[in-house]
């Protein structure tokens, strides 16, 4: 019998919105109380394909599992437990944000931007250069 | 195995996890064998769903958990904290009122 990854279980939990934290948690304890009840089994002599019968069994099926946790909102992301303050917060954050964003840009680009600003200054001063050549020339013909 | 829990042993799983843990800290495997030691085997939690019922107790300020790596595997050690002390107070009493109730309405003696 293949070891379980708690794949399923973690998708469901995911999509369920329970927080992130709980359902690294969950996995993570159920993959050692699974090696627990494994061994556990072993040292009481049973072959290893009946260990890993007995574990699954012990541990109880996925959807229960999934149906217990699901039945708590205290363990889901606080974004679903409280979705309008959740929408609220969002759009202060893009408005308070949204002025700032070419501040927040620039912090850390200092060189592309330092390079960018010569770049353009030498481009203006080329153009400048060659417009008073060309407007001299007409001038003064 | 223990057999499943007749309905109206809501909330005695949270009363032994935490009678348990306010002894000394364990972490999810350990508690499932010592509730059975400590019942006689004549109350099973659900080996798997016992961790919700531990996050939720943690969520509620009543547990704290650490985690901890015993040889090379990582463990998640659950704890009572005061407030699950007081919890733990508080379902004591109201599990003495009400198993001495059902002990007077059987007419048996008293064991509270």
């Amino acid at each position: 019998m293949p070891r379980p990854h708690f794949e399923d279980l973690e998708l469901t939990l995911m999509h369920g919105g329970v927080a992130p934290y709980y359902v690294q948690r969950t996995m993570l304890e159920l993959h050692e109380h699974y090696e627990d009840l494994e061994s556990a089994a072993l040292a009481r002599g049973m072959s290893s394909e009946e260990a890993a019968r007995e574990a699954h069994a012990m541990l109880g099926s996925e959807q229960t599992i999934a149906s217990v946790i699901l039945a708590h909102p205290e363990l889901k992301a606080w974004s679903c437990r409280w979705p309008r303050a959740a929408v609220c917060l969002r759009a202060a954050l893009v408005v308070a944000t949204f002025p700032e964003a070419p501040v927040m840009f620039c912090v850390g680009r200092g060189p592309e931007i330092a390079r960018w600003s010569v770049a353009v200054g030498l481009a203006t001063l080329l153009v400048g250069l060659l417009l008073s050549s060309l407007n001299s020339l007409i001038v003064l013909g | 195995m223990a057999q499943s829990n007749p309905p109206f042993m809501s909330g005695v799983p949270e009363l032994l996890v935490l009678r348990l843990l306010a002894s000394r800290e364990m972490y999810g495997y350990e508690l499932v064998k010592a509730v059975r030691l400590v019942t006689d085997e004549a109350i099973g939690l659900g080996e798997g769903v016992i961790y919700p019922m531990l996050h939720w107790l943690e969520e509620s300020g009543a547990l704290k958990a650490k985690r901890r790596t015993v040889n090379g595997r990582t463990r998640v050690y659950y704890a009572a904290t005061p407030k699950g002390h007081r919890r733990l107070e508080h379902l004591s009493d109201e599990w003495r009122r009400v198993s001495s109730g059902v002990n007077s309405a059987l007419g048996e003696p008293d064991n509270a």
